[in-house]
């Protein structure tokens, strides 16, 4: 069977500056991968080229057998592609659930959004608390569940979020990560940047370390390589970066 | 050897210039480089707002209709001579200016371009209600003509009026340069490229920018003066949007932030301008050529506006 | 006390006009963060557009004011296509943006100049006769538009406010990336933003070319004023938008009666530049 993403050779940047260098990495069916590495080396750029923000100048992205390098974004998340970005403000005058409501917005996710969104105010019961105050009023924390619950509206085959919890407190920082979770045993694949590693090990099968634009190394669970190990060759070798 | 090339290029253009009424003896030739020369100093005027300073003035033909309307409205009503009509509009002019600039200079983006713009539509309003004064639509006509002891400057085939605007070019010229090359000019460079500098060296930004719209309204109202003498016509149409496009043209096709392209586009302009309101049913439809002309610019070289705008090293000689 | 009357009435119906040109601009300027300057000379094309049907080929109004619609509407959508898109997100945008719909309008009216000639045009009326509105007569063309403009931005607000297609336009507005990556084509809700507002321009235009005379130069003066609308109100807001739009209607009213025609727009002017010093970003709007 092939993957559900292959993401095959691509390069990517902004204007002059190249970010991803001949990048290539896949997700499984059933699968959930996540991505480290430090700050600065592509993973955000990977994500955004993966959905569409950015355009790749070389190589192939394979969603579900179907080649999407070339498509706008309404496209690939229509295609059921969804990407919850870093630190997402989303849209400041617009209530929480006039925004969820409108994230339902592809043809694929009209369906059953009713449903949905009681699901996602289930899961943040935050939002619901919330449902007409207006996103620029909300912290950090509520953006990042809004733009996750956003995502989940979109009725997702395979979604990717960018460090969920950045900057958090640990307490809704916990709260985050319990969502997270929550979503991946529901049996969403997921592909998550995240700088904390015993995070993404809780999560994942599989992890990529993204050094220089590049897949630095590929971490199979089923290798066997237990938490301080991987740690140690994070540090070890992406530390002085 | 470039270098210097770039230094004596505007003197040997000038040189150019000063010999042309003598190969060019028909008073057309001689009208439509008049013509250049006065558009040359508005379009070179609004670049120092608009590119040196980043203010989004687009009302900067107010301050020619102001010169263009002081300077009939002396010569004319009050029989002042036109040699002192003309200067007078650049001061009536700076002084609209300053008026226009007390607010605007608070404004921010977009609130910018639709207050000065506002303006010179109202302007065009007042002159039109005002019809005693200024004769409404149908303008003034008649306006005295310039005369130095016996010599009538309308009957020389314009030999006179060439030399006349082209030392206003000039002297509008050696201004700019003044303003641009002294350290209020670095500052406003500094300032347009990084506003944190501003704050840093204590730098009013809005008294910057009332100075600046006040020093490029100057030359501006004196062209304004100047055109309305020479052509001894004075009609609303001087802030309407043809003129106002026209001048931006100019001020695009000749790199936002440089001294001398707005110049030499003025040349270029309004001869082409001028060729084509030649072929038959191209009088209006010539306006259509220079908006797309100015929509072109900005889409295939964007690299005189938006280069300029985003960084225009001091170091670099103004070309 | 009739005089006080007509006066409202007056106001109010330039109120309606200007309301129906700025909330048009408004939706320009909160979907993609461009002042459309060729905005009047849209109107201008829709009356123009509105008089080939109705008159030149004798179709009726009706149709013609659908025309008027259709084609201000084709128009705008083409403008955004080829003088705002392909400056989308280059550093300078509002600037550049600014001149090339300049550069429209002067191919607009230059191009209208060309195609119906300089010879003044107007339209029939919907309705004819009068109407008395409390002692104060205008004609029923007139109170229809008075009727029509609120019910227009009330549909305009709903579908803003209420569907997720024109959420869509606001959240584009708000943040082109959240936007897409909820799966909202962002230069489709440009498309629509632009085709959207340039169809109220025409229906205006279609409107007003049956009480006052339809030239090229028509849609320069309600620029103007729909300009000092949206410094009054802000751009930001619709609501806002249309309440300033409806103030300075009344306002140019009552000082035309107070000061006469010839000193109105400068009061107008002025009052407006005592707005801005106190308030920069319009009396109703915020920052």
């Amino acid at each position: 069977m092939t993957a559900l993403l292959s993401v095959d050779g691509i390069s990517a940047g902004y204007g002059a500056i190249t970010v991803l260098r001949d990048l290539t990495l896949h997700v499984g069916r059933d699968e959930s991968i996540g991505l480290f590495g430090p700050n600065g080396h592509g993973k955000t750029t990977l994500l955004r080229t993966i959905s569409g923000l950015l355009r790749a100048s070389a190589g192939r992205i394979r969603f579900d057998g179907a080649d999407i390098s070339r498509q706008r974004p309404a496209a690939i998340v229509n295609a059921g592609l969804v990407h919850s970005p870093q630190a997402n403000t989303m849209f400041g005058d617009m209530a929480i659930a006039e925004t969820l409501e409108l994230a339902a917005f592809a043809p694929r996710a009209r369906a059953g959004a009713k449903q949905r969104m009681e699901q996602v105010l289930a899961l943040f019961p935050r939002l619901a608390e919330r449902r007409k105050q207006l996103a620029r009023t909300l912290s950090g924390g509520e953006r990042q569940m809004l733009s996750i619950g956003c995502a989940l509206m979109c009725d997702p085959r395979l979604l990717m979020l960018d460090e969920p919890t950045l900057g958090l407190s640990p307490r809704l920082k916990e709260e985050l990560a319990e969502a997270v979770g929550a979503i991946a045993r529901s049996g969403v694949p997921l592909i998550v940047v995240e700088q904390d590693v015993e995070f993404l090990l809780a999560l994942t099968q599989r992890l990529y370390m993204i050094e220089h634009g590049a897949v630095a190394r590929e971490i199979d669970r089923s290798d066997g390589l237990d938490h301080r190990e991987v740690m140690q060759l994070y540090f070890g070798q992406g530390g002085e970066a | 050897m470039t270098t210097s090339l770039r230094r004596f290029a505007p003197l040997f253009a000038l040189a150019l210039l000063l010999v042309v009424p003598f190969l060019a003896t028909d008073s057309y030739t001689r009208h439509l480089f008049i013509i250049a020369f006065i558009y040359a100093i508005v379009a070179a005027n609004w670049n120092l707002s608009l590119g040196y300073c980043g203010v989004f003035n687009f009302g900067h033909l107010t301050f020619f209709g102001v010169g263009v309307y002081t300077a009939a409205i002396a010569a004319k009503t009050f029989g002042i001579t036109p040699w002192l009509a003309i200067p007078l509009g650049g001061i009536t002019a700076a002084g609209a200016a300053f008026l226009i600039a007390a607010p605007v200079a608070r404004l921010k983006g977009i609130y910018v371009v639709l207050v000065t713009f506002a303006v010179s539509q109202l302007a065009m309003q007042l002159v039109l209600s005002q019809s005693q004064i200024t004769g409404g639509g149908e303008g003034m006509v008649r306006i005295p003509y310039l005369q130095l002891g016996d010599y009538s400057f309308i009957r020389d085939f314009k030999f006179g009026y060439y030399y006349v605007a082209l030392g206003l070019l000039v002297l509008s010229t050696l201004f700019l340069r003044f303003v641009v090359q002294s350290p209020f000019g670095k500052a406003l460079l500094a300032v347009r490229d990084a506003q944190d500098y501003s704050t840093a060296r204590g730098i009013s930004v809005s008294r910057q920018r009332i100075l600046v719209l006040v020093l490029s309204a100057i030359f501006t109202g004196i062209a304004g003066g100047f055109y309305a003498i020479y052509l001894r016509v004075a009609s609303p149409e001087v802030f309407g949007f043809g003129t106002m496009s026209l001048v931006l043209s100019m001020v695009l096709l000749g790199g936002v932030g440089t001294l001398y392209g707005p110049i030499a586009a003025a040349l270029a302009l309004t001869f082409l301008t001028e060729a084509l309101a030649g072929i038959q049913g191209f009088e209006e439809a010539r306006f259509i050529v220079v908006a797309v002309v100015m929509v072109l610019i900005l889409r295939l070289a964007p690299g005189g506006l938006v280069s300029l705008l985003d960084r225009l090293r001091p170091s670099r000689p103004a070309s | 006390m009739n005089s006080i009357v007509a006066t409202l009435v007056s106001g109010i119906l330039l109120g309606s006009l200007y309301a129906l040109m700025a909330s048009g601009l408004s939706v320009v300027w909160t979907t993609l963060g461009v002042f459309n300057f060729a905005h009047g000379a849209l109107m201008m094309i829709g009356a123009y557009a509105a008089w080939t049907v109705s008159e030149g080929m004798g179709l009726g109004l009706l149709p013609g004011i659908l025309a008027g619609v259709a084609v201000a509407a084709l128009c705008g959508i083409v403008i955004e296509y080829l003088l705002i898109r392909p400056f989308y997100g280059t550093r300078h945008m509002l600037l550049v943006t600014v001149m090339t719909t300049l550069a429209a309008l002067i191919i607009l009216e230059k191009g209208a100049q060309l195609i119906w000639g300089a010879k003044l045009k107007q339209l029939p009326r919907l309705v004819t006769g009068d109407v008395s509105i409390f002692g104060a007569t205008i004609s029923w063309h007139e109170a229809i538009i008075i009727l029509l403009a609120p019910i227009v931005l009330l549909l305009l607000w709903r579908f803003t406010a209420m569907t997720n297609r024109g959420r869509s336009l606001r959240a584009v507005g708000q943040n082109q990336d959240s936007a897409a990556l909820i799966g909202i084509d962002v230069p489709y809700a440009f498309a629509i933003a632009f085709g959207l507002a340039a169809a109220l321009a025409g229906l205006t235009g279609a409107l007003l070319g049956s009480i006052r005379f339809i030239t090229p130069v028509m849609g320069s003066e309600p620029l103007v004023k729909a300009m000092i609308v949206v410094i009054f109100g802000g751009l930001g807001s619709l609501g806002a938008t249309a309440g300033a739009a409806y103030v300075i209607g009344l306002l140019e009213a009552f000082l035309i009666l107070w000061l006469g025609l010839y000193w109105t727009p400068f009061a107008l002017f002025l009052l407006m530049i005592a707005v801005l010093i106190f308030r920069p970003n319009g009396l109703f709007g915020r920052a």
